[in-house]
């Protein structure tokens, strides 16, 4: 009887937390960034990268166009909806990338420094140090003129300028859980470091680590913006959200619409993805108050 | 006390040796500043005599080697864009000009993030807490320099209350300190209303309440207190976000400061005013950090470094 | 509670007053930065290459209007004229020596006296030392150069130049600085203001932001601009720029084409060259005609080394339409590269069957492609195109993204390479160039000089196509110096490009500037600068 009531209120409790979940940032996203993401093929009404000149700089639909270009056409008469929609697989891949390789460099150095400490504790602050005082901006910049500007610089970087976080955070975490009893109870108990680190504490970070990454999609796709700004992001003719709002910034004050949807796609991308991390924050980590 | 600043020092000096060396890589794999700095059509004969100049013909464990005794004495050459400019004292003519910016866009995101971050913890739920949260959302989630053209077009331009770029009086700095301060605004006013909601839940804070104390006195004297120190470790990340973000909107706003001596150099490949500005970034980023450690001790007695 | 409430209400009015406080402190503040019409000229263009007061340790993108150089150009037309520091020249038989007079009443500003030939001499001394980074300047050092008397110099040259005035107008070779001042104050004088002999006078510069020149009253050549000073300003971003001209901030400034379009539209005026000042092509990188392979690298391993596929990306360009994306309307198409009616070789011939060579036409394209066996008998079928952007070329990215669509559409295989222009330029330097490039030839070089560079191996070998018949014609061409043999030799040259489709030739394009129509009248230059602008003193307005 005691059991089953347990068991009732479990569902209760995972029936109001489905009822809780942020309907709001989660449909957002999904509509302005994971489907198209995923479908643009399908969805997408034009070729993203076929001009047509006949069809050049027409307005979006209630300004002046038509149906036929929602979101009106850029200076080559590519149609701005496909553009935006072709683009967001783009973004899409490297913030998650990037945030990959923050989150797996920046925890795998933070477990190990906050755990074994010493000298290896103080080489990865250092280089946590390192890596926040050199500024990923001029990083790009450097890279992208010594290796040339890529999918795969564009990565890198992301990576660069987000592992820090991750590596001080996690090490902080660590730090904390390294003297409680658990930890002291399966040390006594024999276990492996690999397997305290793996199956006890990295259990323990992984909330952290889920709000963080979640919180850092937004910073990931400005960063993708400002290197395109800068004209070393993802080469053209690939239509990143970036590209595509630093292409028009030209025309903000005539031709608005080249700029305005992909500018808004991100708004509405980045601001989702922040209300899903402190929603996230909120519901698994109340204590954390990393921005 | 001593003791810890010095490992500070130490350490923080070890970090830039590293970043000396990435920074001395990273150049020379970046194509040559011939191609850059000569004509189109230059012949075989100058760009000869320009790379013997330059000593761009020695083996690069010696030219990092000259690099780095020269820079220890704060002697990063000659610009190559600027001819007869020493590249140090370049960066360094301009770093007012940021430091302008950036203390403008400092101060904006203070005056306004604290109060708007004190009033959503303290009014939580309420249209105050609704309004600080979007504008903190959207200010998060826009890209800089898409906001600086917009300010540039709305208040320059048809409004006419602003000068559009360059840098002269103050009002030239007002936009481009805007377009920094944003995010700035929003990440700060979200850290101020976290950590004041928690020091609001603390037991002598209600007790203060009971015992009668002013709620003005409590929020801005109490609480505020003990939750500045939340938004204090935030200024480390600030002041470096802030001089990241000069970059680009010293580009945007055409400022003369060390973001656009950045782009401008590495664009003209000019390598010793590259090195020069990333060292001089790293050193700015490294004192801040340092100064806000320091402030720590000072605000919070209870905190101290082991 | 009663506090709070306080709190509530006091905010908001503080705001408020402060809001109000600063809103009248910038409306101040912005007035005063409006241009005023009567007094300064502020001109703002994308920043330099290399900023210095020492023309010859720039690139010669800009030339100081304080500053003069022996010839002159017509506003008008563009032609050579005796508007600047000589008054008249001569050359001899085979174009060795070449003889100038100075205008007597010539003078530098400030208080260091006329301009003599010592001052020529002294100036070529300058510009031929170590750091010269200077266009043409290698052609200097091999030069002699005599003052013939106080206002006569000679220079003797050790190859027939027929073109050498060029050096001496608009590209800018050699600029006239004072050698009294050089006595007297040394380099750092140069650096701090160089005394000119222009109708302006150098002002201030502020590194990085802007350069200020005011007006010299009583010119000796009596020309009387209607303004006390012209500030030049540097700013990278064209949508800033733009918004400098829309807030009044600026007279003229240089846009991309499109963003002129943008601003005519919106009432501003775009004024352009009387003449051509750029010719711009896509140039296929490498020694692909060379029957035999380089040293450095084999460039007949690449797509275009066919004929066949050479014609069928020509054929695959609607040129008409890009022109027009990229140039606006009115720009003519460019039959070959380097090839200009004003100077000798031009051939009526080619450039009227340009539209029957040419023309666009995707199933000839197909079927060239077909005859050639493309893509399956190359081995590097993948044409990579080059996506940069130059100072004074924005269109250059676009005009990669246009030639890759049109190139799709035949089954051309391309791949976008987006670097900077440096990185491109390294690696034509260093003969590993393996793309299809954007280039410009501004301004305007007389077809002589172009020709040479952009082809052959005699002036720039790094971009030598390695056409042994190309190079033959090219060597014939250093050593002729009667003009009509000159003329078949470079007719012959330019019909061995055309026929062999050896580049993707684009368009001439007049230099344009964008005025504020309230603020100006007009302004006449001929284009004939490498930035394009010029006759800064022409600035008439309202």
């Amino acid at each position: 009887m005691a059991e089953l009531h347990l068991q009732s209120h479990r569902l209760q409790n995972l029936w109001q937390k489905a009822r809780e979940l942020p309907l709001l940032p989660i449909g957002v996203l999904l509509i302005v960034f994971i489907i198209p993401a995923l479908f643009a093929e399908v969805i997408a009404p034009h070729d993203p990268y076929v001009p047509n000149l006949r069809a050049r700089l027409q307005p979006p639909v209630f300004f002046g166009g038509t149906w036929d270009y929602m979101l009106g056409t850029d200076r080559l008469g590519r149609d701005i909806l496909s553009r935006i929609l072709h683009g967001a697989w783009y973004v899409l891949a490297v913030s998650m990338i990037g945030i990959a390789v923050g989150v797996v460099v920046g925890t795998t150095l933070g477990l190990i420094a906050g755990y074994a400490r010493g000298w290896f504790d103080g080489l990865v602050m250092r280089l946590v140090d390192i890596s926040l005082a050199l500024p990923a901006m001029l990083l790009a910049l450097a890279l992208a003129a010594a290796i040339g500007a890529s999918f795969l610089s564009v990565v890198i970087v992301v990576g660069f300028a987000l592992w820090a976080y991750f590596a001080r955070q996690v090490r902080a975490e660590v730090l904390l859980l390294r003297n409680s009893d658990f930890v002291a109870r399966s040390q006594v108990a024999g276990a492996s470091h690999l397997r305290i680190l793996f199956r006890h504490i990295l259990p323990n970070v992984m909330n952290t680590i889920v709000v963080l990454a979640t919180l850092q999609v937004g910073i990931a796709i400005m960063l993708d913006a400002s290197l395109s700004f800068l004209g070393i992001g993802i080469p053209r003719p690939t239509p990143t959200w970036g590209l595509l709002v630093s292409d028009g910034r030209d025309f903000i004050a005539t031709d608005w619409w080249i700029s305005f949807f992909p500018g808004l796609a991100i708004l509405l991308t980045v601001m989702a993805a922040n209300m899903l991390g402190d929603w996230l924050r909120e519901q698994l980590d109340p204590r954390q108050r990393q921005i | 006390m001593l003791k810890y600043l010095s490992r500070r020092i130490a350490s923080s000096l070890f970090a830039l040796l590293v970043i000396t060396f990435i920074v001395f890589l990273l150049t020379q794999l970046s194509g040559s500043p011939v191609d850059a700095l000569l004509p189109d059509d230059a012949t075989q004969e100058q760009i000869d005599s320009f790379i013997r100049e330059w000593g761009l013909d020695k083996p690069l464990w010696q030219q990092y080697l000259t690099f780095l005794g020269n820079a220890a004495q704060g002697d990063f050459g000659t610009s190559l864009k600027w001819p007869g400019q020493d590249a140090m004292g370049f960066v360094l003519d301009r770093m007012p000009a940021t430091l302008e910016l950036g203390g403008l866009a400092i101060l904006m995101s203070v005056v306004i993030a604290l109060p708007l971050g004190v009033a959503a913890a303290v009014y939580k739920g309420g249209s105050i807490d609704n309004g600080a949260q979007i504008f903190a959302l959207v200010g998060q989630s826009m890209p800089s320099f898409w906001l600086g053209i917009i300010l540039i077009w709305v208040f320059s331009v048809w409004l006419g209350w602003l000068p559009t770029s360059g840098m002269g009086s103050f009002s030239h700095a007002i936009l481009p300190a805007i377009a920094i301060a944003w995010f700035q605004i929003s990440a700060l006013a979200r850290l101020t209303r976290s950590a004041m909601l928690e020091v609001l839940d603390v037991e002598y804070i209600k007790l203060a309440r009971v015992k009668g104390v002013s709620e003005w006195s409590v929020v801005w004297k109490h609480a505020l207190r003990n939750a500045a120190v939340v938004p204090l470790t935030y200024f480390g990340i600030l002041a470096a976000s802030i001089l990241t973000g000069s970059v680009v909107i010293e580009t945007v706003f055409s400022w003369p400061g060390m973001g656009w001596v950045a782009i401008e150099a590495i664009r003209g490949r000019d390598f010793p005013v590259v090195q020069a500005v990333i060292i001089a970034y790293a050193v700015i980023y490294m004192i801040s950090n340092l100064v806000v450690d320091l402030l720590y001790v000072v605000v919070d007695p209870r905190v101290r470094h082991g | 509670m009663f506090y709070r409430d306080l709190y509530i209400k006091c905010t908001p009015k503080r705001l408020l007053a402060a809001v109000l406080l600063s809103g009248t402190v910038l409306t101040a503040g912005g007035l005063t930065n409006t241009a005023s019409a009567e007094e300064k000229v502020v001109v703002a263009v994308s920043p330099l290459g290399a900023d210095s007061n020492l023309y010859w340790a720039t690139t010669g993108a800009f030339i100081f209007p304080s500053m003069q150089t022996l010839v002159g150009n017509d506003a008008q037309t563009g032609k050579y004229d005796n508007s600047q520091l000589a008054e008249s020249w001569e050359h001899n038989e085979d174009f060795t020596s070449w003889t100038f007079k100075l205008h007597p009443a010539a003078k530098f500003s400030g208080d260091w006296g006329p301009v003599t030939a010592a001052d020529v001499v002294h100036s070529f001394n300058l510009h031929i030392g170590e750091d010269a980074k200077l266009s043409g300047i290698s052609n200097f050092r091999k030069m002699e150069i005599t003052a013939v008397d106080d206002h006569t110099v000679r220079f003797d040259l050790p190859n027939p130049t027929p073109n050498f005035l060029f050096s001496h107008a608009g590209r800018g070779s050699l600029v006239i600085y004072s050698k009294a001042q050089f006595d007297a104050e040394g380099l750092a004088g140069y650096e701090a203001a160089p005394a000119g002999s222009g109708p302006f006078e150098y002002k201030e510069r502020e590194v990085g932001q802007s350069l200020t020149f005011s007006t010299i009253a009583d010119h000796w050549t009596g020309v009387s601009p209607e303004f006390d000073e012209i500030e030049f300003r540097w700013v990278s971003e064209p949508s800033t720029r733009l918004a400098m001209l829309s807030a009044g901030e600026a007279h003229a400034v240089t846009l991309p084409r499109d963003l002129q379009d943008d601003a005519a539209e919106a009432g501003q005026k775009v004024l352009s060259s009387s003449e051509g000042a750029m010719q711009s092509t896509m140039l296929f990188t490498g020694q692909f005609m060379n029957p035999e392979a380089e040293e450095n690298r084999d460039a007949r391993t690449y797509a275009w080394a066919d004929q066949r596929v050479r014609e069928a990306v020509n054929r695959a360009l609607d040129r008409d339409a890009i022109l027009e994306v990229l140039y606006g309307e009115g720009v003519r198409a460019l039959p070959v590269y380097t090839m200009d009616p004003r100077f000798p070789g031009f051939s009526e011939e080619i450039a009227k069957g340009f539209d029957d060579a040419y023309g666009y036409d995707p199933e000839k394209a197909m079927a060239l492609l077909a005859e050639a066996g493309y893509p399956d008998a190359f081995d590097t079928p993948e044409i990579p195109l080059v996506v940069t952007s130059l100072a004074g070329n924005p269109e250059f990215a676009q005009m990669a993204e246009l030639v890759q669509a049109y190139l799709d559409v035949v089954g051309i295989k391309t791949q976008m390479r987006e670097q900077d222009w440096a990185t491109g330029n390294t690696a034509i330097r260093g003969f590993t160039a393996d793309f299809v490039t954007p280039m410009r030839n501004a301004p305007v070089r007389p077809s002589a000089l172009g020709v040479q560079i952009f082809f052959t191996k005699h002036a720039s070998p790094h971009l030598d196509i390695g056409d042994p018949e190309l190079n033959d014609l090219g060597g014939k061409l250093i050593s002729e110096t009667d003009p009509a043999a000159r003329d078949e030799v470079l007719k012959a040259m330019f019909t061995r490009i055309f026929d062999s489709y050896a580049h993707i030739p684009m368009a001439t394009v007049p230099a344009s500037v964008v005025v504020n129509g309230d603020l100006v009248e007009g302004w006449n230059f001929p284009g004939a600068s490498s930035s394009g602008l010029s006759h800064y003193h022409l600035i008439d307005l309202k």
